[in-house]
């Protein structure tokens, strides 16, 4: 694919994201090169690393690179990637209004006095001089990346940005030739980066749809802004969002994979192939990316969430095994939060943690280079208890690296709770990871058994390791059931629906201590059906949705669906009448009308009654993964699945998989 | 002794080994300053300063002692060898003032998530946190050995790093507290049960860490008084446990709290909601049990208040913490007569509590140098220049403050007759008088550091030209503004509007049904809506966010300012938008829902975003232009109109350059 100056091997982007990979010195680190690196082994044509702010007046997040701190970093991932035929060019950016002044302890800057939608904070307008110095920063940053051996610089006029700032009647009140022409702060931080790309690759990631149709960017207006800027640069990646929409660039399930092909096609015919247009927007499945190449959508796709799922997506559609699927559920990758996070994924907990966890011997993945490989390794039977995220990734490896597996599963269907939890709506997708797990088992002769429930003795008469990977039971209530009254665990109602069973009728409460996907999903499907009310101890319903982005999201779709939300309370008692809360504040009791209460409350280890059992019982060489040890969410199961896996060979006797690095 | 005042504040006492100068402690707290898991050169500036300003003892934040403990990103691996230096680096540096300083281990247990560690959670039960919801793993026998050698590991790491004792976090997150606390502990071994089978685990950490340290070092425990939760650790229990932790003869002190970090912190780290030594009556009903010293803490911020409490035997020893964060010279004030001069802590949790659950390295709204220890202050001016600085609000202040103590000739000029701009008018509200204290701090400041200040002078261009100082820092604040909506020509019978700077300095006197309408997302809107309702108006409190004084969480006044609004029946509508006035009251639409409505109002009083007041820096900045005025500088308000802290921080920026 040619762009501009240089050509990509492919038309596969990695673009930039928020990672947390950093350092306290606002650098690019070892932990982003090994990242990229991945990805670029794994056939990533184009790879755009985690945006550099360009000045100092600039500090969004704690971990957020300083351009002027990068060039070791982004020397480093050039090197690192200079083996493969990723083009690999650095995001340069600024946040503006958007960003923090936690961490720079001083003003934002941005084009107007728009406060920040979530901080509240209003910015300093920004003075000439405060806007030819960010103009320069820009320039400096593309010097620095090209200095650093990359392959030039993408400029971020996306969902965080002061570019978009200023190109948006939203964000952009001036009354200077900054605001009379909004487009004038772009054009001149395209042309002076220009100026010092020597011949580098010079992309624009462009928010074409503000969603905020009353001020902001609208797709009409993207139109003219694309062409006008076309000319100056050689790629467009088309991306929506901004201030009102912070979370539309990259939503979870909830949104159609492919939202904007649509949108990149019109810009598309709008810069009339002046440009390679990029399209954006949960593209996750490579049929989808080659279909909208095919009809013109795009000239490019953006797959970024597909390959922090597998980073040999690019590799795998060269034809072999099927790639990880990711399952749009930004449960370990949006990591745009005050604490942190690492950048990761619930279906490769790898990914984000390249330097510290072994590589898996998966001849899809080929990539394992650790000390455990090929003969080092002595083939063992493992026995395999449970066939949820946990047991089948423990299979899955344990197979992979050529260990004779037996899984047995107690039900009548692979999968455990995450199966379960794809009756829901917007849950589906989960469904897509057990059948990937399923399909690479089978390939790789696990031998899988539904409907068997290993018993003690069969488990000691088992001559090598077993992983314990049985998962959870309900909790117990931590509220009255009186006469009449009926409750069903979140898990049980969920099996109902997905056996097609009809399980509830009149009113329901849904219980959420935890405000998490579960209670959620559990309303909304509930609300089709009749009066449905929510009942939580937090301010706001899903509370623990931020990080997936589906927190507003979900509010909305809630409160739109007519499900009643009981804030700021505590169940109390349920009866024949209905179900008690207790106010968490005033402490005062009001009953709410329900047939039936649905506990979407925490679950129990399976064996939680004798904390010694698990770890002794079965045999000499057991290890327990998942919920078993504790209910928590795919992520661990998957990780602790696959760490059981590894540690196969290298005996050891844990009670703990975690322990196993 | 100076300072006979402080008959008992100031009298030594003696702690097993140790013996503390004064009763003044710097007690256990989060800063976020570890950097890759170790201790950092700014913990040990941050805690030299506290010695150097005369605390008894030092009291470190939180040694993790075993990797399943990583609830927050900065936590201290004290478990890992390569913490000693840095260890040896803060006793070193403590030590070179004469104090003491013990290390504080622990494990949070339950209280904590995987995200870190990526391991699961321990804990005596499965019972999730309130605050994380994960579920932890119940440890078993061989993980309790564990943890408890984890301790004693780290007890050894302590002493190879130079401390002089030990205390062990047993109160409000804590593993050792998730055992003592029938709400955590659902055992049915012989760590579960009575209450004590319950506090086995505690006393078999407490001689694994005393076999360990030996006779050398002290070792204290700190316990939970009351839990304030269902089911939770009373303080009938804790005065148990206290005896039990005595007898076991391994103990040289007990320290106390109230309350669990992840259910009720509001009340561990109060605000100024919350009355001063509100949880003195834990250590008076400890100490009636055992004869060790008893630690009491709960925002003691005054001297003659900490006296007072170890002059009615409630306790032995005063834990100041953000008293000494604010001021790290509260002791030596103490001690050398000025206590009036000490930099009294507002209790506003702003940048210290605040940014702790961020994940961010603590500060303080009013001392700059907060978090900064380790940053060496620029050397005096050799060239004293005339600084002229056009506002006296928190910003102006604190830059005349800095720059006086570098040597500057400086003035403050204030248009107003009073000092202080709008943190005077916010402190006229319920309860919030204490965030006050900032203006008197920074007044008492600026007239030790010989700043002059002129109130009633407005600064214009004229008086810069006659006055013809080398430089004016330009900090004149922000007036209100109102949203679209509130300027339109509006139609008969539309409700009057104001602002809460109106209803607070009392020029406006809503009556009847009053919309408060927050845009603002802290204080503004909540002290406002409870002063009209205490005089008699009905009160609706409605914003576009998901909730109303959204960071007040942040600071720990949600609790009690529903606690509050609850009993003078303020109403709380969310996720509500303005969107015209009309004849009796406001038109909105629900922005989950886009349903149009109305609300009802006689008023409307809007905490909204205010709009800089910078016209005289863009003429002086005209002026220089033209070649004809001083240096200009801009700090504050009139930068961007923030909070209180922004404008102490650009303020001191400003000062520090000059």
């Amino acid at each position: 694919m040619p762009l501009g100056p240089a050509s990509a091997p492919n038309r596969l982007m990695f673009g930039p994201h928020v990672t947390n990979l950093g350092d306290d010195g606002r650098a690019v680190t070892g932990r982003h090169v090994a990242y990229y690196a991945r990805r670029a082994a794994g056939g990533a044509g184009v790879i755009v690393t985690e945006t550099a702010s360009v000045h100092e007046s600039d500090w969004p997040y704690e971990r957020a690179p300083l351009a002027s701190r990068c060039r070791q970093g982004w020397a480093d991932v050039a090197a690192a990637c200079a083996d493969h035929e990723s083009l690999v060019l650095a995001s340069v950016g600024h946040f503006g209004g958007q960003g923090s002044s936690a961490y720079s302890q001083r003003e934002l800057w941005a084009p107007s006095g728009v406060p920040g939608v979530d901080t509240r904070e209003m910015p300093k307008v920004m003075e000439a001089e405060d806007i030819a110095a960010v103009v320069e920063g820009f320039a400096g940053a593309a010097r620095l990346a090209m200095a650093a051996g990359l392959a030039g610089v993408e400029v971020n006029a996306g969902q965080h940005s002061l570019v978009r700032q200023f190109l948006s009647g939203l964000t952009n009140k001036r009354t200077d030739p900054y605001g009379t022409d909004r487009l004038r702060f772009a054009r001149e931080v395209l042309i002076s980066v220009r100026q010092r790309l020597a011949g580098g690759v010079l992309g624009l990631r462009l928010s074409c749809d503000e969603l905020a149709p009353w001020a902001g960017i609208t797709p009409e207006q993207a139109a003219p802004i694309a062409a006008s800027l076309a000319p100056l640069i050689d790629y467009l990646v088309v991306v929506r969002g901004a201030i009102y929409s912070a979370t539309a660039t990259r939503p979870d399930s909830h949104a159609a994979p492919g939202f904007n092909l649509a949108l990149a096609s019109r810009i598309r015919a709008a810069v009339g192939g002046a440009v390679a247009v990029f399209a954006q927007g949960s593209i996750v499945d490579p049929l989808m990316a080659e279909q909208a190449i095919a009809d013109g959508s795009c000239d490019g796709v953006e797959m970024t969430r597909a390959q922090i799922a597998d980073a040999h997506l690019g590799r795998k559609l060269g034809g072999g095994a099927p790639p990880r699927p990711c399952i749009l559920c930004n449960q370990a990758c949006q990591v745009l939060d005050t604490r942190n996070p690492i950048v990761s994924c619930v279906a490769d907990p790898r990914s984000g943690h390249e330097t510290q966890d072994e590589a898996i011997n998966d001849s899809g993945d080929r990539e394992h280079t650790g000390p455990t490989a090929g003969s080092a390794v002595t083939p063992v039977d493992l026995l395999v208890i449970g066939g949820g995220p946990a047991g089948l990734e423990a299979a899955r490896v344990a197979a992979a690296h050529g260990h004779r597996v037996r899984l047995a599963e107690a039900s009548d269907h692979l999968g455990g709770t995450a199966a379960v939890a794809a009756a829901a709506p917007g849950r589906e997708n989960l469904a897509a990871l057990v059948a990937w797990l399923e399909s690479q088992c089978r390939r790789l002769g696990v031998e899988i058994e539904l409907s068997h429930r290993v018993s003690p003795g069969e488990a000691h008469a088992h001559p090598g390791p077993v992983v314990v990977a049985i998962g959870g039971r309900d909790g117990e209530p931590a509220y009255q059931i009186v006469a009449g009254g009926e409750v069903l665990s979140a898990r049980q109602f969920l099996a109902d629906i997905a056996a097609g069973r009809e399980t509830t009728k009149g009113p329901v409460l849904v219980w959420d201590p935890i405000g998490g996907p579960i209670g959620i999903s559990i309303a909304e499907l509930l609300s089709v059906r009749g009066p449905t009310a929510l009942a939580f101890p937090d301010q706001i319903a899903g509370q623990q949705l931020a990080l997936t982005g589906d927190l507003v999201a979900a509010n909305i779709r809630l409160q739109s669906a007519g499900v009643t939300l009981a804030r700021r309370c505590v169940l109390r008692r349920v009866g024949g009448d209905g179900a008690d809360v207790e106010d968490i504040f005033s402490g005062e009791m009001r009953t709410i009308p329900a047939a039936v209460v649905i506990d979407a409350g925490p679950r129990l280890p399976a064996a939680s009654d004798d904390a010694e059992a698990p770890a002794g019982a079965l045999t000499p060489v057991t290890m327990i993964a998942g919920d078993a040890v504790a209910p928590r969410t795919i992520y661990e199961a998957v990780l602790e699945g696959r760490r059981a896996a590894l540690g196969l060979g290298q005996v050891k006797r844990t009670s703990l998989t975690g322990a196993a690095r | 002794m100076t300072g006979s005042r402080y008959r008992f504040l100031l009298r030594p006492l003696r702690l097993g080994p140790v013996v503390v100068r004064n009763r003044i402690v710097f007690c256990a707290h989060l800063t976020n300053y570890a950097e890759g898991g170790r201790p950092s050169a700014q913990h040990a500036a941050y805690y030299a300063a506290r010695a150097r300003g005369g605390a008894g003892l030092i009291i470190t934040e939180e040694q993790s002692t075993h990797p399943t403990d990583w609830p927050y990103e900065k936590l201290i691996h004290g478990y890992d060898p390569a913490v000693v230096p840095g260890y040896r680096r803060i006793t070193d540096a403590v030590h070179k003032q004469g104090t003491p300083i013990f290390a504080q281990l622990n494990h949070n247990g339950g209280q904590a998530s995987g995200m870190y560690s990526r391991r699961p959670v321990w804990a005596p039960s499965a019972v999730p946190d309130p605050m994380f919801r994960e579920v932890p793993k119940p440890v078993t026998s061989t993980e309790i050995r564990e943890i408890i050698d984890g301790y004693a590991t780290v007890a050894g790491h302590c002493r190879q790093g130079g401390f002089d004792g030990i205390e062990l976090q047993c109160s409000h997150s804590s593993i050792v507290r998730g055992f003592l606390s029938g709400a955590t502990n659902h055992r049915t071994d012989s760590y579960g049960g009575s209450l004590a089978d319950r506090a086995r685990f505690l006393l078999e950490v407490l001689a694994a860490v005393r076999a360990e340290i030996g006779p050398g070092m002290a070792l204290g425990v700190r316990l939970c008084g009351d839990e304030l939760m269902a089911g939770g650790i009373t303080l009938d229990q804790t005065t148990e446990v206290a005896k039990m932790v005595e007898d076991s003869r391994h103990a040289d002190y007990i320290n106390t709290s109230i309350g669990v970090a992840t259910s009720t912190l509001y009340m561990i780290e109060a605000s100024m909601a919350v009355p001063p030594g509100y949880a003195l009556f834990i250590p008076s009903a400890i100490r009636k049990t055992v004869q060790l010293p008893v630690v009491g803490v709960g925002r003691f911020k005054d001297p003659i208040q900490a006296e007072r409490a170890l002059a009615e035997g409630h306790a032995d020893l005063i834990g100041v913490v953000r008293g000494q964060i604010a001021d790290p010279d509260f002791a030596a004030k103490t001690r050398s007569g000025h206590a009036e001069d000490i930099r009294l802590c507002l209790s506003c949790n702003q940048e210290c509590v605040g940014r702790m659950g961020l994940g961010r390295w603590l500060g303080c709204i009013e001392n700059p140098r907060a978090g900064r220890e380790a940053v060496p202050l620029p050397p005096p001016v050799q060239r004293p220049r005339r600084i002229m600085i056009a506002g006296g609000g928190p910003a102006g202040l604190q830059a005349a403050i800095s720059a006086a103590l570098r040597g500057h000739d400086v003035t403050v000029c204030e248009c107003d007759d009073e000092l202080g701009g709008q943190v005077r008018i916010a402190a006229r509200a319920p309860g919030r008088a204490e965030f006050g204290d900032l203006v008197r701090n920074q007044l008492a400041e600026c007239r030790r550091a010989g700043a002059a200040l002129k109130t009633g002078v407005r600064v214009d261009i004229d008086l810069v030209r006659a006055e013809r100082p080398d430089v004016v820092v330009v900090a004149t604040g922000a007036r209100p503004d109102r949203p679209y909506w509130a300027t339109a020509n509006l139609p008969a019978g539309a409700p009057e509007i104001c602002d809460v700077r109106d209803v607070l300095d009392g020029s406006a006197n809503p009556r009847g049904r009053v919309l408060v309408v927050d845009d603002l997302g802290f204080h503004q809107a909540t002290s406002t809506a409870e002063v009209l309702a205490d005089r008699g108006c009905e009160v609706e409190l409605t914003t576009s966010g998901m909730v109303a004084g959204q960071d007040l969480g942040i600071t720990l006044d949600m609790e009690t300012w529903w606690l509050r609004a609850t009993r003078r029946g303020i109403a709380q509508t969310t996720d509500t938008l303005i969107t015209g006035v009309v004849s009796g009251g406001v038109t909105t639409r629900h922005l989950a829902t886009g349903a149009a409505g109305q609300q009802r109002a006689d008023w409307v009083v809007l905490a909204v975003q205010q709009a800089p007041a910078d016209e005289l820096y863009f003429g002086l900045k005209e002026l220089r232009r033209a070649g004809d005025g001083p240096a200009v500088h801009r700090v504050g308000d009139c930068v961007a109109p923030r909070r209180a802290h922004a404008a102490v921080i650009d303020g001191e920026r400003v000062g520090e350059l000059l």
